[in-house]
């Protein structure tokens, strides 16, 4: 009877006919996708409630007879209203999820060559979301404006600032001034709630639209199961009821997966890592920016050159180069792994041996250079980390790349390489 | 109006009419959006929107800078050689740029090229902002000999020697900590007694 009432005003039934029975294939990971999506929703939610209470002002207050900027004292008070502290644990639980799903995603996304044509646009859609996600959680990151904030905020400043050519132009772009600078509170709230959220949503719309208009690619099994010719009729279950019901059920598990979290996880700790005080604390940045941590601290100290009039100093180097360097190799992917015909089914990986090897060894890199930031408590020195880096990535990828032309060559089926 | 042949105007060469007023207009749209580049200069700030600008006078007391008693003046009694504190002048700790380390040595421990007449009973104060990329610098106490006790900033193994004006003894800092008159008054507390004797801050 609602249904009718909506109907009457929106023409739902032609929707529902042409939309609502759209298939949707089947596969476990295609879950991946779905829990960023779900985690940004969760973070949307969860950051208007903090968004009602933040004061975005480092102006000095007082707050428990000790004067703290007003930024520190609104969420430590926004912590003891009744849910305060939860959902902002949610908030933050729900971005490290977000992220992780990503990177998930992506990594579903390469060993199952579901980048290739048409679906390279997706890629780099999906890669602007990666980094607009963590630049979200980076500039989230400042807002409480404790002690670890505003040092995680000036190693990035200077980052910016180690930009040959534009970075001091760049650097009092982003942070409003010069560090410290009270202007960088405001200007990273503005970025955190305004700007990011839009570009992410705009983002996420198109990329939901090229993959509606594209269809998802299927397993391989869907292709065994019809014609080898024949039109793009995809096998799997309509998007209403069976699709929605699934996509809910998945939602809501994962609400209750975030909220267990963040009840018994605590993370963020302002109140114990305190308000900015004139020490520096020993800190590593959040998980997601260990591997640039990793890697700046096995660049050496004093490698430092100009550059047609620009100076690239260790900084440039482990902050700017490699983070870039990385992003353009993983942009390139889908434009050297290219093939002529379209690609609508997703590739075993264990069928392409090149791929999937420099996969294998690219992940190899990426975790040694995550344990290379604790070469200080593992006391191990920097050359060592280096070569140890070099040889396991080499190793793993060599010894993968050998199995799976091996596996191939026995499997006698073709070899994609 | 005749409508025709309006689409096989593409057949003709060189510059039509068609062509010259789309061609006018892209460039107008193009050069409407891109004037608006100019307004990304006037969103970064100049340099006073913020950077090390220290305020401290001669005469500014000096008072612990963080700690339990965060904001009394330091009693030049409390500390022996090889101890170090951070300070602030009195009244201006809401400055990060003010930052001090105050050390206490021993008066023949100091050498060039430290400012002798900058320091007072073994005092001596320096930056305590480190050179490199602005981390707060760290006092490595050593018990068995006071006086070779050393600054080090923790977070990229920068060292300094205090004794001789804390110069660069390691890691990527490029230029020492400057030094900054201290000495000790009537009452037992401490003084400034000049301004930093350098740059103070990264050298970016």
């Amino acid at each position: 009877m609602v249904f009718k009432w909506f109907d009457e005003r929106l023409e739902l039934r032609k929707f529902k006919e042409k939309f609502l029975s759209k298939t949707f294939p089947t596969h476990p990971t295609f879950l991946l996708g779905e829990t960023a999506l779900f985690s940004f929703i969760t973070l949307v939610a969860t950051g208007v409630f903090l968004g009602f209470l933040y004061e975005p002002s480092t102006t000095m207050v007082s707050l428990f007879g000790a004067m703290v900027p007003a930024a520190y004292a609104s969420v430590v008070r926004l912590d003891l209203l009744p849910m305060g502290l939860v959902i902002r644990r949610i908030h933050h639980w729900s971005a490290m999820i977000m992220i992780a799903a990503i990177l998930a995603h992506l990594l579903r996304i390469y060993f199952t060559a579901s980048y290739q044509k048409p679906r390279e646009i997706n890629w780099l859609v999906g890669l602007s979301l990666w980094g607009m996600a963590m630049v979200a959680a980076f500039t989230g990151y400042l807002l409480p404006y404790s002690q670890f904030s505003v040092t995680a905020t000036s190693i990035a400043y200077y980052m910016a600032k180690s930009v040959p050519w534009v970075g001091d132009w760049i650097s009092r772009l982003l942070f409003a001034g010069d560090f410290p600078s009270d202007g960088t509170v405001p200007r990273f709230f503005f970025m955190h709630v305004m700007l990011i959220p839009t570009v992410l949503v705009g983002l996420i719309g198109l990329h939901m639209l090229i993959l509606v208009k594209q269809k998802h690619t299927e397993p391989r099994s869907n292709r065994n199961r019809k014609e080898a010719q024949g039109g793009r009729r995809l096998i799997g279950i309509p998007i209403w009821p069976e699709q929605a019901v699934i996509s809910l059920s998945f939602f809501l598990f994962l609400l209750f997966v975030v909220v267990m979290m963040a009840t018994y996880i605590p993370l963020n700790p302002i109140e114990t890592y305190g308000p900015p005080s004139p020490g520096t604390p020993v800190m590593r940045p959040d998980w997601y920016f260990l591997v640039v941590y990793g890697f700046l601290k096995l660049v050496p100290g004093d490698l430092s050159f100009s550059f047609l009039g620009g100076k690239i100093t260790p900084e440039t180097i482990g902050g700017v180069i490699f983070p870039a360097f990385t992003f353009v190799v993983y942009a390139l992917i889908p434009f050297l792994d290219r093939s002529k015909d379209p690609q609508h089914y997703m590739e075993n990986p264990l069928h392409r041996p090149f791929m999937t090897s420099l996969g294998i060894g690219g992940i190899v890199f990426l975790c040694m250079m995550v344990v290379a930031g604790y070469i200080d408590v593992l006391h191990i020195t920097a050359k060592a980390m280096m070569v140890a880096a070099i040889l396991a990535t080499a190793l793993s990828w060599g010894i993968s790349y050998t199995f799976l032309r091996w596996y191939n060559r026995k499997r006698g089926g073709n070899v994609k390489d | 109006m005749v409508d025709g042949n309006a689409g096989s105007e593409g057949s003709k060469k060189g510059i039509t009419r068609r062509r010259f007023t789309l061609g006018m207009l892209l460039a107008s749209i193009a050069g409407a959006f891109g004037s608006l580049f100019t307004l990304l200069k006037v969103l970064a700030p100049e340099k006073k929107g913020g950077g090390y600008a220290a305020t401290i006078k001669p005469g500014d007391g000096l008072v612990y800078a963080q700690g339990g008693n965060a904001g009394a003046p330091i009693m030049a009694s409390s500390m022996k050689a090889g101890d170090a504190v951070l300070a602030y002048p009195t009244g201006k700790s809401s400055n990060p740029a003010n930052l001090v380390q105050l050390i206490k040595l021993e008066e023949k421990a100091f050498m060039p090229p430290t400012d002798i007449s900058l320091t007072d009973q073994g005092f001596v104060a320096y930056s305590a902002i480190c050179t490199h990329l602005g981390c707060t610098v760290s006092w490595m106490a050593n018990q068995e000999s006071p006086t070779a006790s050393f600054t080090e900033c923790y977070c990229h193994n920068s060292i300094f020697n205090p004794a001789q004006g804390a110069k660069v003894m390691g890691g990527p800092a490029p230029i020492p900590l400057a030094q900054i008159g201290v000495k000790v008054m009537q009452d037992g507390t401490l003084a400034f007694t000049s301004d930093f004797n350098g740059p103070i801050g990264p050298q970016v």
